[in-house]
C-alpha cells in the first residue's frame, strides 16, 4: 500500500435501505396475497366474483409482476444499497438518485398494480406493461445504474469483491433486456403493436423471460448471497477461486439458454437445440454457486441448529440447488415434451421464487433489522416458526405442482392400441388435478402466514429499538482508486470498474446476438408457396380483447411437433401461421386446451354459450364467466390507427381496408350477430365485445399457412 | 449478407471449433485461477465483507 494512510469517517446510507426494506415488506404482502387468490381461482372458478379486474388472466400478470420487480425488486435493492456501500467503504454517490431511484420504483408498481386489472398489457411474460411504464421503468433503471456506477468511482477499497460483479452483470444485462424485448409502437397511450411479429416475438421474449429469471432472480441474489452468508456466518467464502469461475460461466452460458421454453415449437430446430445445450451446461456453474454457498458454512454448521438466518440461507442455497438441477432436466427435449405446458413448470418456478429468492430474502430481512435499526430480533423462536411454516408451504406446492404436472403431461400423451387418445375431452384432464389445486393453494398460504409471522417479528423488534434509526458511520483508510498501484491480471480487472463492465456486456452480447440476429430474418425461414391472410378488421379487434382478458395465461396456440398433439388438436403449428402475429400467443401454459386451430370446430352459438357460461358446454370447466364481454361495446374507432401501424408494420393491408377498417369490421360484426339472434341471443349483442372474440376465435387455424404436406397431418 | 452468416451454422467445423475455443477458454480460466501467487490475493479480497472499518 503505498497510498497515505490517513483515515476519514464515512456516513452510510442507511436511511434509503430502511426505505427499501420496508417497500420490500409492504409489496411483499400484495404478491404474495394475489398469489394465494389466483392459486385458489384455479380450485373454485367463481373466485373472480364474477368481475374482469379479478379474473385470473389479469390478476396472473399482476402478481408475477408484483413478486419480481416490487418484492424481489425492493430486496435487491435494499440489499444492494446496504452491501455496496460497505464494500466499497463510500457513501452512495447521490442521496438525490437514490430518492428517485426509491420514489420512481414505487410509482411503476403502483402503475403496475393499477394498469394490469384493467387489461392493459402487452401480454409478453414479464414484460407486461404498457410502454409508458416502460418507458419509466428505463429512466429508473439508468438513474440507479448512474448512481450505482457513480457509487463505484468513488469508492475507497480498489478491488471489487465478487457480489459487486454480479451487481455489474445485472444492471447492464436488465437494461439490455427490457429495452429490446420492449420495442413497440404506440397506438394508443395505454396500447402498442411489439415490432416483432410471430416467431421472431417469442424468441425475444423467452431471450427476455428466461434471462429475467438470470439476471433479476438469480445474478443479484448471488450478489447478495456472496455478501451475507459470509456476514451471517462470519466467515470467508469457501473459494474465492471458484466465485471467479462461477461468474464467468454462469453469465456467459444463461443468456443462451432461452430457446428451451419453445421446444418442439415452429422455431427452428438449431436454435431449439442451442437453448438446449446451453441449458444443460448450466448445470456446472450454477452448482459451482452452490456448493460455494453452502460449503462457507464449514465449521460453523452448529449455526443452523440455533440461528435462523443461517436456517434460511441453508434452505434458499439448497433450493437453488434443486431448481437449477431441474432447470436443464426440464430443457432436455423428451422431458420438456412432457413438462411444458403443465404444472411442473409452474412447480419448478416456485422452488425457485419461495425457495430461493423469498427465504434468501428473509434470510437478509431477519439479519438487517437488528442493524438498522440497532435492536434485538423480537423472537428468534417465531422466526423459526416462520422458516419451518413456510418450508412446509413451499413443499406442498411444490410437491402438487409437480404431481398435477406430470398427471397432466401423461394424460394428454396417452394412446391406445388403436392410436386413440385414452382422454380425447380435455377436461378429463382437468378435473383429475383440480383436488391438486386445492393442495396448493394451502401451500401459498402457509407461506403467506410464515410471512405473517415475519412482519410481526419485525415490528416488534423496532419497536423495541431505544434510539432513532441512525445512518452507521465507519472509519475508512481514504485511498484514492486512482493513484493506486494496480496490480496485474485479474486483479488490475477487479480495480477496473469500467472494463470490467465492458467484459461482462460483451459475455452477455456474444449469446444474444448469435441467437436473436438470425431470426430476425424471418423472410428465411417462411415458404414462399403458402399463403397467409392477415387478421380481418374484426378478427384483429377480438384478438386485442384476447390479449386483454389474458387469455394466454391459461390456453396456447401453438400445436408441437408431437403425435399426441397432432392426435389432439390437428397439424403441428408453423412459422407461418403466426407471422403477422403481434404479439405472439403461443402461450407457455395450458390450464385450458390449445387454440391454435378452434377456428370453425364449434358453431358460434357455442362461443357465445361458452362464454358467457362454460359449464353450460363443459360440465366439469373451470373457467370463469366473462359476462361483461355481452355488454362492453367494440372499440371500433381505434382500428383505422390500428390498421394503419400494422400496414406499416409489413402486414399487407390494402389501403382501402385501412381506411374504412371500422365500417369493415362493422360489417363482418353484423354477420354475426344477426346468426346469434337467430338462435335466441338477445338483440342488444349486436356492436359487442363478444362479437368481436368469437370471430378471432372463429379465424384461428383459418387464415392458411399450412402447405398441402402439412395437412396430411405432419408427416415429417 | 445475414443468411450468408447463417450458412456458418450448419458448417460443422466451423461450430467444433467454436466448441473448442469456448472449452480452452474455460480450461484457461481454471489454470489461472491458480497461477502463482494468488493466494495472498484472494485471502485479502475473500475478507473484503467480513472487516471492518479499519481495512
Amino acid at each position: 500500500m503505498t497510498a497515505s494512510q490517513e483515515k476519514v469517517k464515512v456516513q452510510y446510507d442507511d436511511q434509503i435501505v430502511r426505505m427499501f426494506f420496508h417497500a420490500t415488506l409492504f409489496w411483499a404482502f400484495a404478491a404474495f396475497t394475489a398469489g394465494v387468490w389466483i392459486a385458489f381461482e384455479l380450485a373454485v372458478w367463481q373466485l373472480n366474483l364474477n368481475t374482469e379486474w379479478l379474473t385470473f388472466g389479469r390478476l396472473r400478470p399482476l402478481h408475477t409482476n408484483a413478486a419480481i420487480f416490487a418484492f424481489a425488486g425492493n430486496a435487491i435493492f435494499a440489499g444492494i444499497y446496504h452491501s455496496s456501500q460497505r464494500l466499497l467503504k463510500t457513501r452512495m454517490f447521490s442521496d438525490m438518485l437514490s430518492k428517485i431511484h426509491f420514489w420512481g420504483w414505487q410509482l411503476i408498481i403502483l402503475a403496475a398494480a393499477i394498469t394490469l386489472p384493467l387489461g392493459f398489457t402487452q401480454s409478453k411474460e414479464y414484460a407486461e406493461l404498457e410502454w409508458p411504464i416502460d418507458i419509466a421503468v428505463t429512466l429508473i433503471w439508468v438513474i440507479f445504474a448512474i448512481n450505482f456506477f457513480g457509487t463505484l468511482a468513488r469508492r475507497r477499497e480498489k478491488h471489487m469483491y465478487v457480489a459487486i460483479w454480479f451487481y455489474i452483470a445485472t444492471i447492464v444485462t436488465v437494461a439490455v433486456l427490457y429495452i429490446v424485448n420492449n420495442i413497440a409502437l404506440p397506438t394508443s397511450i395505454a396500447h402498442s403493436y411489439p415490432v416483432y411479429a410471430g416467431i421472431q416475438d417469442a424468441l425475444v421474449q423467452w431471450w427476455y423471460g428466461h434471462n429475467a429469471v438470470a439476471f433479476f432472480l438469480t445474478t443479484p441474489f448471488l450478489g447478495l448471497m456472496y455478501y451475507y452468508v459470509p456476514k451471517a456466518a462470519n466467515r470467508p467464502v469457501y473459494s474465492y477461486r471458484l466465485s471467479i469461475i462461477h461468474f464467468w460461466a454462469l453469465i456467459f452460458i444463461y443468456i443462451w439458454a432461452g430457446p428451451h421454453h419453445l421446444l418442439y415449437t415452429a422455431l427452428p430446430d438449431w436454435a431449439q437445440t442451442l437453448g438446449m445445450i446451453f441449458s444443460i451446461m448450466l448445470w456446472a456453474p450454477s452448482w459451482g454457486g452452490m456448493i460455494n454457498g453452502l460449503l462457507t458454512l464449514r465449521g460453523a454448521w452448529h449455526l443452523l441448529r440455533t440461528d435462523p438466518v443461517i436456517k434460511f440461507m441453508v434452505a434458499a442455497l439448497t433450493f437453488y440447488g434443486m431448481a437449477t438441477f431441474e432447470g436443464p432436466l426440464l430443457s432436455i427435449k423428451s422431458v420438456s415434451a412432457l413438462g411444458h405446458y403443465t404444472d411442473w413448470i409452474v412447480g419448478h418456478v416456485h422452488a425457485g421464487t419461495l425457495g430461493w429468492n423469498g427465504f434468501l430474502i428473509f434470510a437478509m430481512i431477519y439479519y438487517l433489522v437488528p442493524k438498522l435499526w440497532k435492536t434485538e430480533l423480537y423472537s428468534k423462536k417465531l422466526a423459526t416458526t416462520h422458516f419451518w411454516i413456510g418450508l412446509l408451504g413451499t413443499l406442498l406446492y411444490y410437491i402438487s405442482m409437480v404431481v398435477a404436472g406430470i398427471t397432466q403431461g401423461g394424460m394428454w400423451r396417452a394412446v391406445n392400441e388403436q392410436g386413440q387418445l385414452v382422454y380425447p375431452d380435455f377436461v378429463e384432464t382437468v378435473t383429475r388435478i383440480v383436488p391438486l389445486y386445492y393442495v396448493r393453494g394451502i401451500g401459498g398460504a402457509l407461506y403467506l402466514i410464515g410471512f405473517l409471522l415475519l412482519l410481526y417479528n419485525v415490528y416488534k423488534s423496532i419497536s423495541m429499538a431505544t434510539e432513532k434509526p441512525t445512518d452507521e458511520v465507519a472509519e475508512v483508510i481514504n485511498t484514492n482508486v486512482k493513484s493506486e498501484d494496480i496490480g496485474t491480471g485479474h486483479r488490475k480487472l477487479e480495480g477496473m470498474a469500467t472494463a470490467f463492465t465492458v467484459l461482462t456486456l460483451i459475455a452477455i452480447l456474444v449469446g444474444s446476438v448469435i441467437e436473436i440476429i438470425p431470426t430476425l430474418s424471418l423472410h428465411k425461414y417462411v415458404r414462399n408457396d403458402v399463403q397467409v391472410e392477415p387478421w380481418t378488421p374484426l378478427e384483429l379487434a377480438g384478438r386485442d380483447i384476447y390479449v386483454r382478458e389474458g387469455c394466454y395465461t391459461c390456453h396456447s396456440q401453438m400445436i408441437r411437433k408431437m403425435p399426441s398433439e397432432v392426435l389432439r388438436y390437428g397439424p403441428a403449428s408453423t412459422i407461418e401461421e403466426s407471422m403477422y402475429n403481434r404479439p405472439f400467443q403461443w402461450g407457455s401454459k395450458r390450464t385450458g386446451p390449445d387454440l391454435a386451430r378452434v377456428g370453425g370446430k364449434y358453431p358460434v352459438t357455442w362461443h357465445y354459450r361458452h362464454m358467457i357460461n362454460p359449464r353450460e358446454i363443459v360440465k366439469d370447466s373451470i373457467m370463469p364467466n366473462y359476462p361483461w364481454l355481452a355488454t362492453e361495446k367494440i372499440d371500433y374507432y381505434a382500428l383505422r390507427k390500428k390498421l394503419s401501424i400494422m400496414k406499416y408494420l409489413g402486414v399487407p393491408y390494402d389501403d382501402d381496408t385501412v381506411a374504412n377498417a371500422d365500417l369493415v369490421a362493422g360489417r363482418q360484426a353484423q354477420e354475426i350477430a344477426d346468426g346469434l339472434i337467430e338462435f335466441g341471443a338477445p338483440e342488444e349483442v349486436r356492436n359487442k365485445e363478444i362479437i368481436a372474440l368469437i370471430s378471432y376465435l372463429q379465424a384461428l387455424g383459418q387464415k392458411g399457412g399450412l402447405s398441402e404436406e402439412d395437412k396430411e397431418g405432419g408427416s415429417e | 449478407m445475414k443468411q450468408e452468416g447463417l450458412k456458418f451454422f450448419s458448417d460443422i467445423y466451423l461450430t467444433n471449433t467454436a466448441l473448442v475455443l469456448f472449452f480452452l477458454v474455460f480450461l484457461g480460466v481454471g489454470f489461472w485461477v491458480f497461477r502463482s501467487g494468488s493466494k495472498e490475493h484472494y485471502k485479502h479480497m475473500s475478507q473484503l465483507p467480513l472487516k471492518k472499518d479499519e481495512s
